[in-house]
Parts: structure tokens; sequence; C-alpha cells
């Protein structure tokens, strides 16, 4: 009997069967704590992501202001110029707001006031990616 | 046949639920694992509460993977891998790596309570084999639990453990010879009438 289990050739069969038979204890509600622990740890990463995309769009703001600040500090009449000239061009063209904002702003205005223009496309960028990621970014995530 | 197609679908269907995050799908793979998982844990010489604690961060870290699993190996290959790095690094943490390479000090027979005789009536030949792993050394017996009861290969328990895999080869070799001879002794115990080995 015991030369027959600890034969050569036998051995590693033997070896493989017991241990492939035993099974290990483990606590009877772990997959529930499990899956209870993963359910916080997404609702944590969830929190986590509302807070940087508040933070990001705090910082946004920020920035954006004390560009302004700055720019009517160091150039007040060039900025008051653009602003009242865009004001002009929204108030001038009334109801045909769609049709009358590429028209009020030519591009000869872009052309020679790039810098705003380029603050303002990033913060309405920036504003488009926010609004998207909170209609579909976990759709687009989790698919 | 249509049996083994019905089988590899499903299994197929199961795999992508798991990797979108579906949370029954990763009940079930919890369910499938957590005996591999906690038997990892414990070879490595974790202390009861620190299996529970190591195995959940295993899970967790399954969890997050999961989506970058690429299938470049079985997923329980992949998660062994995962309990082997985390049991390890907690090990590490708390400054105890010196006890993969220690030789456990249980004795074969030395926690029963029974009376020798009819402990050893009782004893079957895989409690036996069991009690001899639990006295390698961790890495052998965490090397000898992966190659005869997971039936991984050499390059799979390489890549699980870190290590090269001529060191996979000397770990099975001295790990089977060291269990051949306890389990001689210890079976020579049995057919001598039950004295309890020590």
């Amino acid at each position: 009997m015991v030369a027959d289990k600890l034969n050569e050739d036998r051995f590693d069969e033997m070896l493989g069967e017991a241990l492939r038979r035993h099974s290990e204890p483990v606590p009877a509600d772990f997959t529930k704590k499990m899956l209870r622990q993963i359910k916080e740890a997404e609702e944590q990463e969830i929190l986590a992501r509302v807070v940087f995309q508040e933070r990001v769009s705090l910082a946004g703001c920020i920035v954006f202001g004390v560009l302004a600040a700055v720019g009517v500090t160091v150039f007040p009449g060039r900025i008051v110029g653009i602003l009242r000239s865009i004001a002009a061009g929204f108030a001038n063209r009334g109801g045909a707001l769609i049709d009358g904002i590429g028209q009020s702003i030519s591009l000869e205005t872009v052309r020679s006031e790039w810098q705003l223009y380029a603050i303002l496309a990033l913060v309405l960028g920036l504003a488009v990616c926010v609004v998207l990621d909170m209609l579909v970014g976990e759709r687009l995530r989790t698919a | 046949m249509v049996e083994q197609i019905c089988e590899k679908r499903q299994r197929k269907k199961w795999l992508r639920l798991l990797l979108s995050g579906d949370h029954k799908a990763f009940a079930e793979f919890i369910d499938k694992y957590k005996e591999t998982v906690f038997l990892c844990c414990r070879r490595l010489g974790l202390r009861e509460d620190e299996t529970e604690d190591v195995a959940s961060e295993t899970f967790l870290a399954a969890y997050k993977g999961l989506r970058r699993y690429s299938g470049w190996s079985e997923l329980s290959t992949w998660l062994w891998s995962i309990a082997y790095r985390q049991g390890v690094n907690y090990l590490r943490k708390n400054r105890r790596q010196w006890q993969l390479e220690a030789e456990p000090d249980k004795q074969i027979g030395g926690s029963r309570e029974q009376g020798p005789a009819a402990v050893v009536q009782s004893r079957e030949t895989e409690q036996i084999v069991w009690e001899a792993v639990e006295r390698l050394p961790r890495l052998w017996a965490v090397a000898v639990i992966l190659y005869y009861r997971e039936e991984k290969n050499i390059a799979d328990i390489a890549k699980i453990m870190r290590i090269k895999e001529n060191t996979v080869k000397t770990y099975l070799f001295r790990g089977r010879d060291k269990l051949k001879q306890v389990l001689a002794a210890a079976f020579d115990e049995d057919a001598d009438g039950g004295r309890q080995i020590k």
C-alpha cells in the first residue's frame, strides 16, 4: 500500500489527485461582502470624478476671470472696444441671432483679436466637454 | 459535441459580461475563484484576518483590472498572479518576506485534539498530503500547488511568481523530493498502527 502510493509513476498522480480534492475554507458571506465593497468603490470613483469636474470648471472660471481682469487692466480701451463691438453686433442683428453671430464677428475682427477669441473658444470647448461627459460619458465608459 | 459548443458560447457570453463590469457575472467570478485566492494567501503564510483583507484587495484589483484583461493567459492564471503579488506585497510591507523562504514549523497531525489512534485511522491520503505540503517552505508549496493542483505549466508558474522557469523547476524538484520523504514517513506511521508523527 505504502509502496504503491510512493511508486515513482504513481506519486505525481496521487499528489495531484490529493491536492485537487482539497477544498479551502472561505468565509460564508465573502461574495456578498466583496460585492458591497465593489459598489462602495464605484460610488467613490463616481464621486471623485464629479469632484474633479467641479474643480476643472472652477479652475476654468478662475483662470478666465483672472485673464479678463488682466486684459481689462492692461488693455482697457481695446477690451472695452471689442466687447462693445460684439454687443453692438448682437443688438443690431436682433432677432436673427444665429445668422447674426457669423456676420457680427467678421473675419477681420477675429484676425485682429485672435487672443480673445482663442480664450473664448477654449472656454466654450471646455464647457462642451463637461456637458458631454455629464450626459453620455458614463455610458461611453461602460460600453 | 453540441453541449461543448453551447458551453463554450455560454462561457464567452459570461466573459463578455464580466469584462463589461456586470455585477452578477463578477459575483459568479468570485464564487468560482475565492477558494483559489484564499489558498494562495494562506500558503504565503498570511494570518486569518490578513488573508481575508488580501483576498478582498485581490478581487478589488481584479475588478478594476478586468477591463484591461487582454486574455494573454487563462483567467485563473491572471487572478493567481494578482493574488500572489498582493500577498507578497503585504508581507513586504509588514517586513515579513523572510517568511517565504522559511520552513513552517507545523508538524503533521500536531494540531489534532482527538486521540492519536482515532485520528490516524480516519486520516485519508488527501489530508496527509495536504499537511505535508503545508510543511514545505512557502514558495515551494505555492509552486507545487500551482503545478499539481491548478495544473499550470512551468511558464505560467514563472509568470505568476515572477521568477525564472529554472527556479520554478528547482522549487518543484525540491518540493516533490521533500514531499516524498515526508509522505513516506507519514504513510509508514499510518501503516504501523497510527502513531502520531512528530
